[in-house]
């Protein structure tokens, strides 16, 4: 069972200036979902944007607090 | 701990073989996972061909090679002309934005939505790829 507060620190500390939402998708606490907007994705592929993400969260998927980790990312938009 | 070598080379075999493979947990005709199923489907409606590898046999020491060979751990994985492309959600996302169309030089279905596959699906992918611990 993961702290949704906690991990959505941890992804907004690696990728300063980043939009951060963490939601519980299940409703168990450990399937989450990550929304983030990130200046540092511009000109990575998907798949790094994600490694980026995970990485930030990587201690709480270690110790089992979060199961699933469904992420979805996106440059930050200049408006927002 | 490193990754079997002998799977690693295996591993590395198949991604030059196959311009598009998919690791997944159980088959495309028996997917034993949504996740994996939900990327059967995309590629389904791409009606592009695929090779398959059902990870569940082998999977912690398929973790350690696709650790090391992608720094990712998870399956699904979609590999398109031996790179890693991602898993079921970023599959999706460039599904529906017919960038895997481009990648894979599939035509974009009209109207493409990601879906589960569906039920007379005519399967173009080879039959799944056996990776025998020897």
């Amino acid at each position: 069972m993961a702290d949704l507060a906690e991990v959505k620190g941890m992804i907004e500390e690696a990728l300063p200036g980043a939009k951060v939402e963490v939601v519980d998708e299940t409703g168990s606490g450990d399937h989450l979902r990550a929304t983030v907007h990130a200046p540092q994705f511009a000109g990575r592929s998907r798949i790094d944007q994600h490694r980026l993400v995970r990485a930030a969260v990587q201690p709480r998927m270690d110790d089992g607090s979060i199961h699933a980790l469904s992420i979805k990312t996106d440059l930050l938009d200049p408006g927002g | 701990m490193p990754a079997d070598p002998e799977l690693k080379q295996k591993v590395e075999e198949l991604l030059g073989e196959n311009q598009v493979l998919l690791f997944m947990k159980g088959t495309p005709e028996m997917p034993r996972c949504g996740f994996s199923m939900r990327v059967v489907g995309v590629l389904e409606q791409l009606g592009v061909e695929y090779g398959a590898v059902d990870v569940l046999p082998l999977l912690d020491p398929l973790r350690q090679v696709t650790g090391e060979l992608a720094d990712w751990r998870t399956f699904p994985q979609l590999y398109v002309n031996g790179e890693l492309v991602g898993g079921c959600d970023i599959v999706e996302e460039m599904f529906e934005s017919g960038e895997l169309a481009e990648m894979t030089g599939a035509e974009q279905p009209a109207g493409a939505e990601a879906a589960a596959p569906p039920a007379s699906a005519d399967p173009q992918h080879s039959p799944p790829l056996q990776i025998e611990n020897n």
